[in-house]
């Protein structure tokens, strides 16, 4: 498992900085997010990147436990739909979250809080575009009940 | 009732219709599963209910921990030639057909005796559905539609929802009951012992993450019987975790578990053959 390392600012309720843990494809989301430093495109340092070979092949646990480890917020990223290199892996990505994110709600955990989306190998400025916009949201949503707890 | 259940399995031995019976036995007080094989066993035959507190510490179900599968799958695979005979109430053959889905025990060789439960025990056991697709013993009798801990959950927003479970599931002393109980746990290494999702001997557990484990898992497969939330030692309302899950489930893919051996489990396939509806 993959450490988060430590939080750049501390958590005071005002200038939150949340980390985002982004679950990237190898053949189309790293692609894009690749493409998106190639091409200087601003997207917030909260991102990590972690790449994955298939969307398919994350585990929903893998996403609860990047929560529980102190990420404010998990965005899985693969191909489109009908584009992925196994087939059917972002078939099983999308439902699998779906059915995660319900049960993240009936546990009190704000299903907005994962994301999944699709970004094809030369959308670079999607990529930029859904990292910002949930970093943006993650922010709104401050602090999750999970990291309330550890503290 | 239950003489109606020993004479027709009585009868079904006597034709050689089955070989044998599984069901439960009373002995000197304690109930567990047993293999009839003869007919003067019967008279110590009983069904589990809530209501009569005969209460099995295990089922057929259960995994035995030596082989790591479930007792009806063993004696298929001990006995090849045998038709098995399975006391059945309306959560049992969910349970059939779901285990049979997934490759876990084959439901050519089994004939089902269904029960169907009483109201009472319907009552008792929260449960929608008390009645198998095809009666051979009882009455049909409605379920309970609507669960109040449900209710009560879905009311609640989603900090008091956390807080909730925080000290729901906080009073969790890793028994693994819930897990050994359940007729849909049947992987061979549970995920629940590996210390890379949750560590392992170490009280509170991991919350939510070590319940987490078991609740994603079978949220495909639970037939709602609710045997994790009696085997819990400390109360856990897990079934009301499972009521939900299983009501998001028909939302989301139309899908029951345990009704049809040839509905396919929506998490296995594609967005083509069990589309989402969201």
């Amino acid at each position: 498992m993959v450490s988060l390392g430590d939080r750049e600012v501390k958590n005071d309720g005002h200038d939150l900085e949340p980390i985002i843990v982004a679950f990237c494809c190898n053949w189309c989301a790293y692609a894009s997010a690749d493409l998106a430093g190639v091409s200087r495109i601003q997207y917030p340092p909260n991102v990590r990147i972690i790449r994955v070979m298939c969307s398919g092949e994350l585990s929903p646990l893998v996403v609860v436990k990047a929560l529980v480890q102190g990420a404010g917020g998990v965005l899985v990223l693969g191909c489109h739909i009908g584009d992925c290199h196994y087939q059917k892996g972002n078939h099983l990505a999308k439902k699998r979250m779906t059915v995660l994110k319900r049960l993240l709600d009936h546990l009190g955990i704000d299903p907005r809080r994962v994301r999944i989306d699709w970004v094809s190998a030369s959308e670079g400025d999607k990529f930029a575009q859904i990292a910002t916009e949930f970093t943006e949201e993650i922010k709104k949503l401050g602090p999750s009940s999970l990291e309330a707890k550890s503290s | 009732m239950i003489e109606e259940v020993r004479r027709l399995a009585k009868e079904w031995l006597e034709s050689r219709k089955v070989d044998a019976i599984v069901g439960l036995r009373k002995n000197n007080g304690h109930v567990a599963p047993y293999l009839f094989t003869g007919t003067s066993e019967l008279d110590s035959l009983v069904i589990s209910s809530h209501t009569g507190d005969i209460i099995p510490k295990y089922s057929m179900f259960n995994k035995s921990q030596r082989y790591k599968k479930n007792i009806l799958y063993l004696l298929e695979q001990k006995y090849p030639k045998t038709k098995i005979g399975v006391i059945a109430r309306g959560c049992d053959e969910k349970t059939l057909i779901e285990l049979a889905k997934r490759n876990q025990l084959d439901l050519e060789r089994i004939a089902i005796l269904a029960v169907a439960c009483t109201k009472e025990d319907a009552i008792n056991c929260r449960c929608p559905t008390p009645y198998p697709t095809r009666i051979d013993v009882g009455k049909r009798v409605e379920g309970v539609s609507s669960d109040i801990n449900v209710e009560a959950l879905l009311k609640k927003n989603l900090e008091q929802r956390f807080s909730f479970w925080k000290h729901e599931l906080g009073k969790c002393i890793k028994c693994y009951g819930c897990r050994n109980v359940c007729p849909a746990c049947y992987c061979e290494d549970c995920a629940m012992e590996n210390d890379l999702w949750t560590k392992m001997g170490e009280l509170p557990p991991d919350i939510p993450m070590f319940h987490l484990i078991r609740w994603y898992h079978v949220a495909d497969r639970c037939i709602e019987c609710g045997e994790c939330e009696k085997a819990c030692p400390v109360d856990i309302p897990l079934l009301t975790i499972f009521k939900l899950l299983r009501r998001d489930i028909k939302e989301l893919f139309d899908y029951e578990a345990g009704l049809d051996t040839k509905q396919e489990a929506p998490l296995l396939t594609t967005l083509d053959e069990t589309p989402l509806k969201e």
